[in-house]
């Protein structure tokens, strides 16, 4: 016999909408409705576009949960069970076609929605995640039958975290992802505006979507948006207007396209002067390292570049998260995985000497990378220079924040570049001399040993590089 | 108490979650096309006639 578990967690990210709301329960992901959203999902239940959506993997996949599942004393009249989503992120790890993918599966979705009598009642880029390259609809919560005469109430907030970002680096060549982290609501038309004047103003989507649309939220500040509905609906807006407008929308986004830019990192696999013997090397110490112990569930590869080795992890574990500081790599490394059809493996944009905050209310609504990342195994591939010596990070808080990213018992795969090997001496020209007495193997080897157990350890054939595998906190 | 201007609203408007805003409601008529102009210049030319209509009351 099953008993209920009871242990309820809320989801922090979810309390705005009143009438749903997200919660754990062990490792369920289970939704609670209130009496009409339950209403609401029997209708979108019983649906064509619904269940054609799920099986087309686009949205989460979703049923009652079993009554077993869900805790005595709930108060909602239906509860949901959703799949549960293997990493979560935010748009603002997000690299421009990421961004432009998840928006246009948005797009997609609302004009299925609205062909079936259907609409969704926010917008939000945060409504929609990743099964690797494969961008996936959550917010089930979010579906409810369309009024008749009434504009897609998920436009303001659609503009705000999704189109205004895309516009910024489509246009001006500004990556968004800084914007995006700094308000939980997104950019405003009117931060947005005195950045595309004179002939910016003529660039595509710019003149309605931003200034006009800016413009009329000035005017009609004071207007209640029920009065709008209703002069609207009496001027005859229609349902074919609005899918028009969501048609509109959709052929913006196709048309918003990414400036290339120069990118140091874009070319690294290519000049980071590795020979093929070290390669290979590490190559076979990397796949020994990850078939060592039991299968990973999740990986993290941190300063994953060309995904390289997040390709090689993927084959012996569930789901790769592959880290990268560089928007432009990240979105190279994209396009090539989703060329692939690869869902396994998620690439993020995150500096890891700033990895992403908490952040919207209380700092927990959108959960910092380090409250996420519990991975099993470690890929920390010539990155603890760039740390220790470019970023100027203490040794000890190096290994102490690679032991933190690792779930108890899990491994690390570090790779120590020599203070001899010339990726390093680069970096050390750059500051003064002496500045970094304690950067040695032999003082990293005892930081390693220090927080848990070395398991294997591999020089690679050009001798300023070394490579262990430690298992943490076991 | 409030000095002049100080109740006054903001430049930026934060419009509560959920609520999809009026102008952002306006607007999606015109990007809907010609159409969505026709709709939009309506609900403008009924907001004027309206005004007038409700002048003389006003002025009572």
């Amino acid at each position: 016999m099953t008993t209920a578990p009871t242990r309820v967690r809320p989801e922090p990210a979810s309390f705005r909408d009143p009438a749903n709301r997200v919660f754990h329960v062990g490792d369920e992901v289970l939704r609670g409705l209130d009496a009409r959203a339950a209403e609401h999902w029997r209708a979108l239940r019983a649906s064509m576009f619904f269940p054609a959506l799920v099986a087309a993997g686009k949205v989460c996949a979703t049923e009652d949960a079993p009554p077993a599942l869900v805790p005595a004393g709930t108060p909602w009249a239906a509860v949901l069970r959703h799949e549960r989503i293997p990493f979560v992120s935010h748009p603002y790890e997000w690299s421009f076609t990421m961004l432009r993918d998840a928006a246009l599966l948005h797009t997609e979705i609302l004009r299925a929605a609205l062909g079936d009598g259907f609409t969704t009642k926010d917008g939000s880029a945060y409504n929609l995640q990743w099964h690797g390259a494969q961008p996936v609809f959550i917010d089930i919560g979010s579906f409810e039958p369309v009024r008749d005469g009434e504009p897609w109430a998920g436009y303001r907030q659609f503009c705000q975290t999704a189109l205004y970002p895309l516009l910024l680096t489509a246009h001006l060549g500004v990556d968004f992802q800084p914007w995006l982290r700094a308000q939980v609501d997104g950019i405003e038309a009117e931060q947005l505006r005195p950045l595309f004047g004179g002939t910016r103003r003529l660039r595509p989507g710019v003149l309605t979507h931003l200034h006009l649309h800016g413009a009329m939220q000035q005017r009609n500040a004071a207007a209640s948006s029920t009065d709008v509905r209703d002069q609207l609906r009496a001027a005859g807006f229609s349902r074919d207007l609005l899918l028009a407008t969501v048609r509109g929308i959709d052929k913006l986004l196709h048309r918003l396209d990414r400036r290339p830019a120069d990118s140091h990192w874009a070319d690294y696999q290519r000049t980071c002067g590795y020979s093929a013997q070290d390669r290979t090397a590490k190559e076979q110490f990397v796949t020994a390292a990850l078939t060592a112990g039991t299968r990973p569930r999740l990986v993290l590869d941190l300063g994953a570049n060309d995904g390289r080795y997040s390709r090689l992890a993927a084959a012996y574990a569930d789901y790769v998260v592959a880290v990268e500081q560089d928007p432009a790599v990240v979105d190279e490394l994209y396009r090539a995985l989703r060329s692939e059809g690869q869902q396994r493996i998620l690439p993020l944009v995150l500096d890891l000497a700033d990895p992403s905050p908490g952040g919207g209310w209380r700092g927990v609504e959108r959960a910092g990378f380090a409250e996420r990342a519990a991975a099993d195994a470690v890929l920390a591939l010539a990155v603890v220079h760039h740390l220790a010596i470019g970023r100027n990070v203490p040794l000890p808080e190096v290994v102490d924040w690679l032991a933190g990213l690792t779930a108890p018992g899990g491994a690390v795969v570090v790779e120590f570049v020599h203070p001899e090997d010339p990726m390093a001496r680069r970096l050390l020209a750059n500051k003064p001399e002496g500045l970094f007495p304690d950067y040695r193997r032999d003082v990293f080897e005892g930081l390693l040993a220090a927080r848990g157990r070395v398991t294997d350890r591999l020089e690679l054939p050009s001798g300023t590089r070394t490579l262990y595998r430690a298992v943490l906190g076991d | 108490m409030l000095r002049r201007g100080e109740d006054k609203e903001r430049s930026v408007i934060h419009l509560a979650y959920l609520d999809a805003g009026s102008g952002s409601l306006i607007v999606q008529a015109v990007v809907g096309g010609v159409a969505g102009v026709a709709v939009a210049a309506k609900l403008y030319w009924r907001r004027l006639v309206d005004r007038f209509r409700r002048q003389p009351t006003d002025q009572r």
